[in-house]
């Protein structure tokens, strides 16, 4: 399998690449159950976090991902660095190149910014979550999740929930399903689900409906009030009565066995109800775990140009 | 020069597609005779047209030069240098420079300029509103007395309808009329992106065509009301080009502009996020492009004019989001018209003459330049069998933000005659 010096997206990656990294995080999932969980292989390379925007989970996914490839981890620390004293991205991304850093893993509301920044050193550079773009690390962990409960992902269907207009998760999460055979739907208010998708998703505005359809896996998206410039819906209670996951709506999920995922951090009460979080079929702690072992599999693929 | 003899060219006109062989010879910025076998007079330059056309100067009334205030992506200098080497012989410049021209004493600063550092006319608009605002009306009669024509506040809309229609009624009395950009910001957003396909893959809540049809709807019932002359700047979608269609069939004082990138390009070129396809408004679809040259070829489209909005390297490397809109235009919008339409026998020269040439000047109430006897010199001569790469060192203006960078196309631009002057010679 050839190797890429950056990821991006998952729209640019071919079913054999993601069918590559998926097999490569099976081996460093089994690594976390030893006493030692590292692994020398990216042995004095040098990681540079650069998140422009407030991140918690993903963050530390990627710092203990890295780190567990025995790679050195540097957090650019954006809220106080030049960036907020108005030095533009570019100038930012020249001051990156002088570090001969070896991966930039990088987080920012801009559409396209790691494109910028991945054209223009030469670190890998790995799009921890662009604008309403893409977010490969979490489809790949969430095509890791998956294919662990259901090993034939072919004619498996996936209902995803929420606000898919501005979810960089949904975007990448379908386009990472589809290439591997999964059937997608969306489901949500008329105004977050966008008309001009691809054609082979399946659109619902009404949750009988799309539950009729049948999905073995439902994946709530967290509704993301700070994305949102304008109200798309009345209001948040109006929101969970027509698309959140209720105590009612949770019996029928439990009666139909079907699994739940989400990408964290979870608006209890709001996509879903308390119980979801203990049910056995809740894949959510599941998908975090899964998220290290998924984003070493993607720094250990990468190649950055600096190796040569 | 004391004469200049243009020998076998192909003369094109506005009122068809004919072209006229025939010698042209110019003494002292005058054609003083077009006919065959003329013959040179003594210490007369003499140029073999032979294959080539030879047009009226071209005359663009959407330029943004960017002087005052951002010198570092264009100047009045620069700009009418990018205009010569694009076989434009006059500018109409728009008003959003900083400061803004919004007053007597902006458009006085700016001819000042244009008169220091210019070989071509370079005429101005003015502000609808102070530092185009959208609050107070700008200093209007002060612009006009100095022969402000066009009354604009382009790169927005005039937001507030009363303001706008106040302006409209307050000038419609004057010689002057209003153009309008058009689009509803509460639709649109600030990201130049068509609400589709394209802006789906790449993450960016797109701006729908509705943003500018509902706004051109808009201004033109406004001027309508107030009996006010209006222009449409930038028609980038089909069903705009339907509304303007429909208000002139309603005897509307109505008249509006495409671009060549409007025409030729559409929101599949943007790709991964390739800036130079950035403009607002934005590209569309293939379907709006072919409505467009529908509208240009059956005359719902008055003018063609380029929006060529220079932008340094550095801001277009920037990510798509926050790169700025727009690209240059003045340099390309004859050769790549001529590649992409004429060549290909969409229309023919007879529709550049008149809408690139003839009637942005009239619009302006000047006289077009027609190549006849006894008129001024202003013309270009164009090869159609030369090529033309669009490369950093061809090109003059101070910015290179266009699709066509490094792009060969085919027909070039080999010669600009202003009066007694020779501006360009390749």
């Amino acid at each position: 399998m050839t190797t890429r010096k950056d990821l991006l997206d998952i729209e640019s990656l071919s079913r054999e690449e993601i069918e590559h990294l998926l097999d490569q995080a099976g081996p460093f999932k089994e690594l976390f159950t030893r006493s030692v969980k590292k692994v020398p292989a990216l042995k004095g390379k040098s990681v540079l976090t650069l998140f422009y925007e407030p991140s918690t989970r993903t963050l530390s996914s990627f710092e203990v991902a890295a780190k567990r490839l025995s790679a050195d981890v540097t957090t650019f620390d954006v809220p106080h660095s030049s960036v907020v004293k108005g030095e533009s991205v570019k100038d930012t991304i020249d001051t990156l190149q002088s570090m001969r850093t070896d991966y930039i893993i990088v987080r920012n509301s801009m559409s396209g910014l790691p494109l910028v920044i991945a054209r223009e050193t030469k670190a890998s550079v790995i799009n921890a979550g662009d604008g309403a773009h893409a977010h490969p690390t979490q489809a790949l962990l969430d095509g890791f999740t998956f294919r662990e409960v259901f090993p034939e992902m072919q004619r498996k269907k996936i209902l995803i929930v929420g606000d898919i207009l501005h979810s960089r998760v949904a975007r990448s999460t379908s386009t990472l399903m589809r290439k591997l055979g999964v059937e997608v739907a969306w489901l949500g208010p008329g105004s977050l689900v966008p008309k001009h998708g691809p054609r082979d998703i399946k659109r619902f505005t009404n949750y009988d409906e799309a539950m009729q359809w049948g999905p073995d896996v439902v994946y709530l998206l967290r509704i993301q009030m700070e994305r949102q410039s304008a109200p798309y819906f009345p209001s948040l209670r109006e929101y969970t009565k027509l698309y959140g996951v209720t105590p009612e709506r949770f019996k029928r999920l439990e009666d139909q066995g079907t699994y739940i995922m989400h990408p964290g951090p979870v608006n209890r009460g709001v996509e879903l109800c308390d119980a979801v979080m203990d049910y056995q079929r809740c894949l959510i702690n599941q998908q975090v775990e899964n998220g290290i072992a998924a984003r070493m599999a993607v720094l250990y693929w990468l190649k950055p140009e600096s190796d040569q | 020069m004391s004469a200049l003899l243009i020998q076998n060219a192909q003369i094109a006109c506005e009122e068809n597609d004919t072209l006229t062989p025939a010698d042209v010879l110019v003494e002292n910025g005058i054609i003083s005779k077009i006919a065959k076998g003329v013959e040179a007079p003594a210490g007369a330059k003499v140029v073999d047209a032979s294959g080539k056309v030879l047009l009226p100067g071209m005359f663009d009334t959407h330029i943004h030069m960017r002087e005052p205030g951002q010198e570092a992506k264009e100047t009045i200098q620069s700009g009418t240098e990018a205009a010569i080497n694009g076989g434009v012989t006059g500018v109409v410049l728009m008003p959003n420079t900083a400061p803004a021209i919004d007053s007597a004493a902006m458009v006085r600063t700016i001819y000042d300029i244009a008169k220091r550092d210019s070989r071509i006319p370079v005429y101005t608009s003015g502000c609808i509103t102070k530092g185009r605002e959208g609050k107070e009306l700008a200093g209007i009669d002060g612009m006009l007395q100095l022969g402000v024509k066009m009354l604009t506040d382009d790169g927005d809309a005039v937001p507030d309808m009363s303001l706008l229609k106040r302006a409209m009624e307050y000038a419609s009395e004057f010689d002057c009329f209003f153009a309008s950009h058009c689009e509803v910001l509460d639709l649109s957003g600030p990201r130049a992106l068509n609400e589709g396909v394209v802006s789906h893959r790449l993450g960016i809540v797109g701006s729908p065509a509705c943003s500018e049809e509902i706004c051109m709807d808009r201004d033109i019932r406004l001027a309508h009301a107030a009996g006010a002359r209006l222009h449409i700047q930038h028609v980038s979608s089909k069903l705009g080009m339907e509304t303007i269609r429909w208000w002139k069939s309603m005897g509307a004082k109505l008249s509006a502009e495409v671009s060549p990138h409007h025409l030729l390009f559409n929101e599949e070129d943007i790709g991964n996020y390739d800036t130079h396809y950035k403009m607002n408004p934005p590209l569309r679809t293939a379907e709006d492009n072919k409505a467009l040259l529908e509208g240009l070829k059956e005359g719902v489209f008055d003018i063609i004019a380029t929006d060529h909005a220079p932008h340094t390297p550095f801001e277009k490397a920037q990510d798509f989001v926050t790169s700025p809109n727009g690209i240059t235009g003045l340099e390309t919008a004859l050769v790549s018209l001529y590649h992409h339409f004429i060549k290909a026998g969409e229309f023919g020269w007879g529709l550049i003459v008149k809408r690139y040439s003839a009637e942005p000047r009239r619009m302006m109430s000047l006289e077009p330049v027609p190549i006849e006897e006894g008129g001024a010199a202003e013309f270009l001569l164009f090869d159609p069998e030369g090529q033309t790469t669009f490369t950093s060192e061809f090109m003059r203006s101070k910015s290179q933000n266009t699709p066509f960078l490094d792009k060969t196309l085919d027909g070039s631009i080999d010669l600009v005659v202003l009066g007694d002057a020779v501006l360009l010679e390749r």
